[in-house]
């Protein structure tokens, strides 16, 4: 049949039924290949709906409300087709309000050492639809701030911001890149190549990178400073090759957009302890489950006393990935 | 499912719900079923044969259990799902186990056991929590039911049974392909019992001990001591047997091996588990696509040693399947891996491609000194993790994490050689790196190039309304021997072992002389470029040699930065100095950037 029924059938027990019960069950016929789940949750709304219907006034077993079903059924379906979501007025002082809800990917843990940035334009969005947290950190996400700084400088606990910033990011409107620095080191993925092949992200990265003020920058430029990110370059090697490039693309946005669109990777640094002795202590944080970010974020040191601290101890290999 | 608004749920019968949740729970994760089900349908109605595991199934719909608030109230027709063959339900008084269980044997029965004309189809249905995949299978009798003498059912009348219907039990939001794997399953072990149905009432035989069992438990359960009849069933049904041991299989390994009836074998295997890297799996389609885009110069890497590989295979494998095991390596790539084996690269391709999808095996570049490579952004490096262990009883006196820090920047296998050591550690080395790779542990490294020539400064507007080579050049296809589809082989014409054969030979360029027909090649494969463009490359100072102008010219269509390196090597049978030395002369208009060849690249790492 290739086809999907989806319905919640409902009895209810009574003698004035003749049978002393009435049976009903109103579903939704769909495509067998369509995802479904959303829809779910309306059709069980509805037999709910219908139930205190019945209950209440005999919706259904009376013959002439019963008419009433045909014109809702066809509303229902118009207009769940159309705009996702529909209004059902059933008589004077009763409407359904139904609505789509789109089931999202459930999503990933904030660490603090995590850089939330804007999906969209910042001024999309009306601020009072969101919750007080999200309000009070909303001027900090600039996409260069870590949650630790977002914390801090907007004096929210750190806990809540993440939790805030995961609400945020199921609903798609930041996605996670790393801190940045001229220090890092990033590399190209297969996707970049995506830049050359499809028209839309070339616009919205030519558009993205170019620097205030300036003439738009040329594709070849930005490819180039893409493809001369490679394992080993820092930013600022990348500064000094391709100051040309540089001239009209602001770099600290090339690195972000590339982050976001998983045009480039960030390599991070895993500091680990290879055992040597029996006798000290195991390692907690230099595992090779820690990268140097995470590692900078929870003891404060600098990266810089990091490295300094770590390439003085023969005991210890850094592993780049 | 059944709302019931006038709900008499006694208040300890609600607390159970909340306990059978959690214990579900803790039988595996997405891709395992809940359950596994045996129902039929026949001339005494439908029957729910056998279940598994029987003491914890599906989460518990509040409602259902309304139907059996009195355990001693007849189940009425009040069900509004039909019995299509009109019989009466034998009644059975549920034991507490049932009841806790979810779904009653009697409900589940009904349910499951579908009318006629759904057999021979995906079955598929999903109440609240809980999805049910089958694939009900119909029966047919022969039409002189021949009694066996080694029957020992003491009737003389055989009831008949219609049909039957093997169903997993998954939670309502498994994967899709998850289901249809499942269905698959199913569908193999129908199409077995069927079979041996036919040819000895193994089925009917089966049902009726599972059923004698069930009668026999319920009519001597007179303490009111719930025993499940299920338990009992499993020593005395080779069948059920079967069933338990395809649950336990699905939930641990994803590998199932059935003998049905002790003669026919039923194998299956759920990717989902078998191609795991770390807590994310690689979805099939995504599989199967890299599959079919494997290519005569990519590799075979086993993932277990030959000896341990041969002693899985069945006694009656095809041989062919035995010759490559057995000549396959990790530096052979697929073409000389046919030559070798004396196999079709057809039959190589097919082969391998089973192999992978066993997670038996992996595709990668075949090893050389060329290679480069590089941590996986996904691999463990943890100092505690089991391969770190593993790795130092392999190789004694190496560790993981050392060795690892030195593919920390690209490296080839080439910069570990030292002319000094004895050739013993050379090799190590390389059985070093194989361990990393099956343990995708490393990615290799490809050049890839993109021409991209600089704007015009006059007419700067132009240049962005270009549409990009890769656009332009799209419609080029480059044929190699590689197209590979599940079902339908490409014709053995382009599957020679020989060179390959290019439908847009651009080897016909001869590489003497400057002849002009050679001249109105090279226009010619330069047309597709804008005038700018050709103007740009004809001022390189490197385009005024024509022998280095016309190779430009030919290897155009690679420059969209989707061929890498050693592929345009394979395909136009040059040296890598050659290409090398190209690049280097018209870098003023190509971009080169090395990265992971996204083909093969699923094998390291799953799909973000």
């Amino acid at each position: 049949m290739g086809k999907k029924l989806i319905g919640c059938p409902v009895c209810i027990e009574h003698k004035k039924y003749s049978r002393n019960a009435l049976l009903f069950n109103l579903g939704l016929v769909c495509d067998a290949r369509t995802n479904t789940c959303s829809l779910e949750p309306i059709v069980k709304k509805l037999s709910g709906y219908l139930t205190t219907l019945e209950l209440e006034s005999g919706f259904i077993s009376k013959e002439e409300s019963k008419q009433k079903l045909l014109p809702i059924m066809s509303t229902l379906l118009e207009d769940l087709n159309a705009t996702g979501a529909c209004t059902l007025p059933i008589d004077e002082s009763n409407t359904i309000h139904l609505k789509l809800i789109q089931l999202r990917k459930d999503p990933p843990i904030v660490q603090e050492y995590d850089v939330p940035v804007f999906t969209q334009c910042k001024d999309h969005f009306i601020k009072s639809q969101w919750d007080l947290t999200t309000q009070q950190i909303l001027p900090y996400i600039d996409g260069f701030r870590h949650i630790q700084k977002i914390s801090a400088e907007a004096d929210v606990e750190l806990n809540l911001v993440r939790i805030a910033v995961q609400n945020l990011l199921y609903y798609g409107v930041v996605t996670l890149v790393s801190i940045f620095q001229y220090s890092n080191v990033y590399c190209t993925t297969p996707k970049v190549q995506s830049l050359i092949d499809d028209k839309s992200i070339q616009e919205e990265c030519l558009n993205y990178v170019t620097k205030q003020g300036q003439k738009r920058a040329s594709l070849r430029d930005v490819f180039q400073l893409y493809c001369g990110l490679s394992p080993g370059t820092t930013v600022r090697d990348l500064c000094s090759r391709y100051s040309q490039q540089l001239q009209r693309v602001d770099e600290r946005r090339l690195i972000q957009f590339g982050l976001m669109k998983c045009l480039i990777r960030r390599l991070q640094k895993y500091p680990v302890k290879v055992i040597r002795d029996e006798r000290s202590r195991p390692p907690r944080l230099y595992t090779g489950c820690h990268s140097y970010d995470e590692i900078c974020c929870k003891t404060g040191i600098t990266y810089q006393e990091l490295d300094e601290r770590l390439e003085n101890d023969p005991n210890i290999v850094v592993c780049w990935k | 499912m059944m709302l019931n608004p006038s709900d008499g749920l006694p208040d300890d019968r609600k607390s159970l719900y909340p306990q059978s949740q959690s214990s579900a729970y803790k039988c595996g994760d997405k891709t395992s079923p809940i359950s596994v089900i045996l129902v039929s349908s026949g001339s005494r109605g439908n029957k729910l044969l056998f279940r598994y595991p029987y003491q914890k199934v599906a989460e518990c719909p509040s409602s259902l259990s309304a139907k059996q608030r009195n355990p001693y109230v007849l189940n009425t027709s009040g069900d509004e799902l039909d019995d299509q063959d009109g019989d009466s339900r034998e009644q059975s008084p549920l034991t507490d186990e049932q009841l806790v269980a979810g779904f009653s044997d009697i409900v589940l029965s009904t349910i499951l056991a579908t009318k006629s004309d759904m057999c021979g189809k995906k079955f598929e249905l999903k109440i609240d929590n809980v999805r049910f995949v089958g694939h009900p299978t119909l029966l047919q009798h022969p039409p002189i039911i021949q009694v066996s003498k080694t029957d020992p059912s003491p009737k003389r009348e055989m009831p008949t049974m219609i049909l039957f219907n093997v169903v997993f039990a998954l939670r309502a939001n498994a994967d899709p392909s998850v289901i249809s794997c499942m269905h698959n399953l199913s569908r193999r072990i129908a199409i077995a019992l069927q079979h041996e149905e036919r040819r000895c009432q193994y089925l009917t035989r089966e049902a009726k001990l599972m059923l004698a069992v069930q009668e026999e438990i319920t009519t001597t359960e007179t303490d009111g001591s719930p025993q499940s009849p299920f338990r009992q069933i499993l020593p005395k049904c080779k069948l059920a047997r079967d069933l338990k041991e395809a649950y336990d299989s699905l939930c641990t390994t994803g590998v199932v091996r059935l003998h049905i009836n002790d003669w026919l074998e039923v194998s299956f295997c759920l990717p989902h588990k078998i191609h795991r890297i770390g807590d994310t799996y690689i979805p099939p389609e995504a599989l199967e696509r890299s599959l079919k885009a494997i290519r005569p110069y990519h590799a075979l890497l086993l993932l277990e040693n030959e000896k341990t590989l041969l002693s899985q295979l069945p006694l009656d494998c095809s041989p062919a399947l035995i010759r490559l095991i057995k000549t396959c390596s990790a530096v052979k790539n697929l073409q000389q891996l046919a030559q070798d084996a004396d196999l079709a690269l057809l039959q190589i391709f097919q082969i391998a491609a089973h192999l992978v999808y066993w997670g038996k095996a992996i595709i990668i570049y075949p090893l050389c000194e060329n290679n480069v490579y590089m941590l996986s952004p996904h691999a463990n490096i943890c100092l505690y993790s089991p391969l770190a262990e593993q790795f130092a009883r392999q190789f004694p006196g190496h560790d993981l994490p050392s060795m690892l820090a030195k593919f920390s920047l690209p490296v080839s296998l080439a910069e570990f050689r030292n002319p000094l050591e004895a050739p013993t550690q050379e090799a190590q080395l390389i059985q070093m790196v194989v361990w990393m790779l099956q343990r995708r542990l490393l990615i290799q490294l490809h050049t890839y190039v993109c021409l991209l020539v600089p704007p015009s400064e006059d007419e700067p507007g132009l240049r962005d309304e270009d549409p990009p080579l890769a656009a332009r050049v799209g419609g080029r296809s480059l044929s190699t021997p590689s197209a590979l589809s599940f079902g339908s082989p490409t014709s053995s014409d382009d599957m020679t072992l020989t060179s390959p054969s290019m439908e847009n030979s651009s080897a016909e360029l001869l590489t003497g002389g400057d002849s002009p027909l050679n001249k109105r090649m090279t226009e010619t494969l330069l047309a597709s470029l804008s005038e700018h463009e050709r103007q740009f490359i004809l001022n390189i100072p490197a385009a005024q040699n024509p022998e280095d102008l016309r190779m430009f010219a030919r290897l155009l269509h690679y420059f969209r930065g989707h061929h890498h390196l050693e592929e345009i090597m394979y395909n136009e049978n040059m040296r890598r100095s050659q290409l090398k030395t190209l690049f280097d002369k018209f870098r003023s208009v190509l971009v080169v950037t090395n990265h992971e060849d996204p083909i093969i690249s699923i094998f390291q790492s799953p799909m973000d």
